[in-house]
């Protein structure tokens, strides 16, 4: 089980992911969505972090919990 | 029909138009310039950024249209180079980089349609406050 769960981990931290694009795309609908809530720059700046963190962080363990809940049942 | 309250005589509904012709351009008529230049900027680079991903293949003549259409102007700008891309060879429908390129241009669809939409609001109603806590 430790050689499946180190081989999934190699696989979604590897450059050649394409995976990895999904960050850049989650920056900017972070960007666009918190500057059409606020006006401060300062809560769009602080709420397009907030925000991507939450989704990339969140998927992240989404998808860890996916491939641990398949590889045990 | 009756359009609500406007502010300093611009319309709204102008307002969605040009925003869709061109993406932060309705800001840009509301005299939000800064939020103007930040859409163009973010639209526009995620449009391109899915061109240049997906070998500049991506706008086609697919279900993927209905959302890319959405950011208007640009694509319509782009189209005439993805078709030429697209008759240079068959397009790999299966490459994940394609897919994502794809996907990126069809997020500026819906990220425009969200901005068209917020320029119209903010000078269809004025009086709404700016910042909306806990949203």
């Amino acid at each position: 089980m430790w050689d499946a769960i180190s081989g999934f981990f190699l696989h979604l931290l590897a450059a050649s992911n394409p995976l990895w694009w999904y960050y850049p795309l989650c920056a900017v609908v972070a960007v666009v969505y918190k500057a059409t809530k606020h006006d401060e720059p300062r809560k769009i700046i602080l709420g397009s972090l907030h925000f991507f963190a939450w989704v990339s962080i969140g998927l992240f363990v989404l998808a860890v919990v996916l491939y641990l809940i398949q590889i045990l049942l | 029909m009756t359009l609500p309250a406007r502010s300093s005589g611009t319309n709204p509904v102008l307002a969605l138009v040009l925003g869709w012709i061109l993406p932060g351009a309705g800001h840009a008529y509301g005299g939000r310039w800064g939020k103007a230049v930040l859409f163009f900027v973010t639209i526009n680079g995620l449009l391109v950024g899915g061109m240049v991903l997906g070998g500049g293949t991506v706008i086609q003549k697919s279900l993927w249209l209905i959302a890319q259409l959405w950011a208007g102007g640009s694509v319509l700008a782009l189209w005439p180079i993805s078709n030429y891309y697209s008759a240079l060879g068959p397009i790999d429908w299966a490459n994940r980089l394609h897919e994502m390129g794809t996907l990126y241009t069809a997020i500026a669809g819906f990220l425009n349609l969200l901005v068209m939409m917020d320029a119209y609001i903010r000078i269809a109603f004025p009086d709404r406050p700016a910042d909306k806590e806990n949203a």
